[in-house]
């Protein structure tokens, strides 16, 4: 049972988050239809699992909570914030329900209670305005089309009834036509103005039923004479050829008796049977789909699956290597296509584990929505690059400190209001955005701010006060920046709810740390704050190219890699501040041999090996290129966790190791400032 | 094999022992993998010396250590005899798999806990922490390692900061 219950608990959770994103979506489009089912949806399936598997509050809870839902969704009720508002600290509260432990179940029992009522609370407000408008409302069915001949009795406008209005109402009902009948109108000299000589045709295609067209008239009863029929089952007016069909054939023949038309559409039904029919065939394809769109699978198994296949395919580049030294009749073939289907098994179960940073965003968006409400900043928040993907756990590990982040820049960043931001030529309303991108082997998560900026007078004095440097340690920019990650630094000036919780950017720094990222922060002053983490992408597998240096093999990240220049020896040695010409153009480069240290004679020939760096290029020189290589990426573990410039190892079909380079570390490490350029 | 009442008190334990130049050390055989005939090392740019590089051991990618150097002594020099001996170790409670260059592997011991005598705390050059114990075999002293600690330190090489005296003075008796 208590599998079972881990296993609620883990299903309930991914949930939870699924309300809540739905809930972003829902206040940002309070009308979607689809959203507030698919909300209905979440609490209808977490109350019956909460049941099941005996989490008393949270059935109680979620039954309360449903019951909004569901009158929103019978549009008993209308969206508003105090309900979002209201939802949203209902999703923290069903997170902490799950919680559930034997020492703070009481607590979780009064709060319960206490949340229930506040929702019991809310519902009766709402009820009671709302209530008189309940039966008027219509039962949502399906739209079906009704013909009406209203004919108003000359005196109709006596008693103050406009028949006109009466004809407003019943096209609110739904899709309208109208056709007067205009027959019956004297000539000009005989006319009455204080009579009605008019009356109608109307063609109403609705999902309101023949009783609200009737309650349209009910004041009318005696004043006129009117006639219903249904005509058809189905939204004749949805469709315009028969909606110009039937257009014509009411003016043509005012007199036109319900059969008729009838008679005149029984053909063109046949469209929307054929359509009904599909649209049944689809929904019960779309239902199996649904049942199969996921299954749940320990990471244990996701993990022996990702070593066995890196294993078949190290032994097929064996293969492949054996096949080509060999020759064996049809042996390439087969080597070619084993090639060929290992390489997508492994594209495949490399990309089971990873998942997009959309996965984390909205928990962001709601911090944002609820910190700039308790702050009254107007802040927007946008996202980029959220397609980008990372590894599940890294996502995992990664909320807390981006939340502290965001939480700064909020806080802090973000002028405190709209007239301090106009005066600085801001626009009024600040902004946070989130940006991830790729970048060789790294995945780069920015959250970038319009907000004050860091002071790095402030920061440099605040650091000496706490005596984390000394009054005469001299430091560049971005060493004064890093002091904001030392811990015991905090440099909101009084503590607040929101920032001050006793963490400080030291834990977001070593939390980020401990998935082997770094973090860092960029600013200026009265422009805005960047803070930049870098994450490796550890279950990575990339395409590279092989080249080579004396005895070593070398993987450059083919993504970074533009374009390849062949030179002498001799001709690198002549050239000046290091500069090669690429296509006509000088772009600096950086002698790998020298820079790794990799002893013995360069060979006659070399080549330049130009990557993309930064906004521009910069050239790697090597002895030889091999070709292009798809390299399974391993970490080398931490007996080398000092040497960042190569980011991981990677098994050849020899069997001989290759090592993978950050180019954008060794640019970083060895060009000198100048150098870089292009 | 007299000593047949002690080995009922005692425990026994097994040791590989491998030869460094011309000492003799052991490891204890819980923590050998297996041993590898000497193959092509990728060597790593920009690692520390005794870091010799990695190979690839049925698909993963393992470190090797020269232990020579990790002992003070001159690099290892490729023979017939020089293996890779692979061994699981503990680091800060993570257990990892790396290699250790030898220039031999000798034989296996089974010694019991009482044929391990304590290291002498003066007249070795290596630190007495690495050095679990001495056994005492022909003439001569096989020291047994202490594995764990020996690749947690983040040091160099393993010999006392007097080793260099050391080594000059024995040079000089010579």
């Amino acid at each position: 049972m208590e599998a079972f219950k881990q296993k609620f608990v883990e299903e309930a959770t991914e949930q939870i988050n699924e309300l809540e994103q739905a809930l972003v979506q829902l206040d940002q489009n309070q009308d979607d239809m689809a959203t507030i089912e698919s909300i209905f949806r979440v609490m209808h399936s977490l109350k019956g699992g909460s049941a099941m598997f005996g989490f008393e509050k949270i059935d109680k809870f979620t039954h309360i909570l449903e019951n909004i839902y569901d009158r929103v969704r019978n549009k008993e009720l209308k969206v508003s914030k105090d309900i979002l508002d209201l939802t949203f600290e209902a999703v923290d509260h069903l997170r902490s329900l799950l919680n559930e432990t034997p020492e703070n179940e009481t607590t979780l029992e009064v709060n319960n209670n206490k949340f229930i009522e506040r929702i019991e609370n809310a519902l009766n407000e709402k009820q009671a305005p709302e209530h008189t408008s309940l039966h008027d409302e219509p039962v949502e069915g399906k739209t079906k089309t009704y013909f009406i001949r209203f004919v108003p009795n000359e005196d109709i406008m006596k008693n103050g009834t406009n028949p006109l209005f009466l004809l407003e109402d019943l096209a609110e009902l739904g899709t309208i036509l109208i056709a007067p009948i205009l027959n019956n109108i004297p000539d000009f000299d005989k006319l009455d103005p204080t009579k009605t000589y008019t009356s109608w045709n109307i063609i109403l295609s609705t999902n309101a039923g023949i009783n609200s067209i009737i309650d349209v008239f009910i004041f009318v009863d005696d004043e006129a004479k009117i006639e219903t029929h249904k005509i058809s089952e189905y939204n004749l007016l949805g469709d315009s050829a028969i909606k110009n069909i039937l257009k014509d054939s009411l003016k043509q023949k005012p007199e036109i008796k319900p059969a008729e038309i009838q008679e005149l559409i029984i053909d063109l039904e046949g469209v929307f049977q054929e359509k009904e029919k599909k649209e049944a065939a689809s929904d019960s394809i779309k239902k199996i789909d649904h049942s199969i769109s996921s299954i749940r699978v320990s990471s244990d198994k996701l993990d022996n699956l990702i070593n066995w296949v890196s294993e078949l395919v190290t032994i097929q580049a064996q293969l492949t290597l054996y096949a080509k030294e060999n020759t064996y009749e049809g042996l390439n073939p087969i080597a070619e296509e084993i090639e060929k289907i290992s390489r997508r098994l492994r594209d495949d179960v490399f990309s089971i584990r990873l998942i997009p940073i959309a996965n984390m965003v909205t928990r962001f968006q709601r911090l944002v929505r609820e910190l700039s409400n308790d702050l009254g900043k107007e802040v927007d928040f946008i996202t980029k690059g959220t397609e980008t993907e990372l590894d599940k756990n890294i996502i995992e590990m990664l909320v807390d400190p981006v939340m502290h982040i965001i939480r700064n820049s909020l806080d802090h960043g973000i002028e405190n209001s709209k007239e301090e931001r106009i005066k600085k030529g801001k626009a009024p309303k600040g902004s946070i955005t989130m940006n991830s991108f790729y970048s060789g082997t790294f995945v780069y998560i920015q959250i970038i701010d319009d907000g004050k900026g860091l002071d790095p007078e402030a920061i440099r004095k605040k650091a000496i006060e706490k005596e984390i440097i000394s009054a005469d340690t001299e430091l560049t920019e971005n060493e004064i920046y890093d002091l904001v990650f030392t811990s015991g630094f905090s440099t909101a000036k009084q503590v607040t709810k929101l920032s001050g919780r006793g963490v400080g950017m030291d834990v977001v720094k070593q939390k980020i740390a401990e998935l082997r990222g770094e973090v860092e922060i960029s600013s200026e002053l009265g422009i805005g704050t960047t803070v930049t983490i870098k994450l490796p992408l550890t279950l990575s597998i990339i395409d590279g190219l092989l080249v080579r240096i004396a005895d070593t093999k070398f993987v450059i990240p083919l993504s970074a890699v533009q374009k390849i220049y062949e030179f002498t020896h001799q001709e690198i040695e002549e050239t000046i501040n290091n500069l090669f010409l690429a296509d006509e153009q000088r772009v600096p480069f950086i002698y790998l041999r020298d820079v790794l240290k990799i002893e013995g004679e360069p060979p006659k020939i070399e080549r330049i090996v130009n990557v993309e760096y930064q906004d521009s290029f910069m050239g790697l020189t090597v002895d030889e290129i091999i070709g292009e290589y798809q390299a399974v990426l391993k970490p080398l573990g931490r007996m080398f966790s000092d040497v960042d410039i190569i980011s991981g190892a990677t098994i050849l079909g020899d069997g001989t190791v290759a090592l993978v380079i950050d180019p954008n570390r060794i640019i970083n490490e060895f060009a000198t400032k100048d150098n870089i350029g292009g | 094999m007299d000593e047949n009442q002690k080995k009922q008190t005692s425990t026994m334990e097994t040791f590989l022992s491998f030869k460094l130049g011309k000492e003799v050390f052991a490891a204890s055989a819980n923590n050998v993998v297996n041993i590898l005939e000497l193959k092509p090392i990728t060597k790593v740019p920009h690692a520390p010396e005794y870091m010799s590089g990695v190979i690839n051991l049925r698909g993963q990618v393992l470190p090797v250590i020269d232990m020579r150097i990790k002992f003070g002594m001159s690099p290892i020099e490729p023979t017939v005899d020089t293996c890779i001996i692979v061994l699981n170790i503990n680091i800060e409670k993570e257990e990892v798999k790396l290699g250790i260059l030898v220039d031999a592997v000798s034989e296996v011991l089974e010694l019991e806990d009482n044929q391990i005598e304590p290291s002498p705390t003066i007249g070795t050059k290596y630190k007495a922490e690495f050095i679990r114990g001495m056994f005492k075999k022909d003439e001569s002293f096989i020291m047994l390692l202490n594995l764990d600690l020996i690749f947690t330190k983040d040091e160099l090489v393993l010999v006392e900061e007097t080793t260099t005296k050391a080594n000059v003075a024995t040079e000089e008796e010579k």
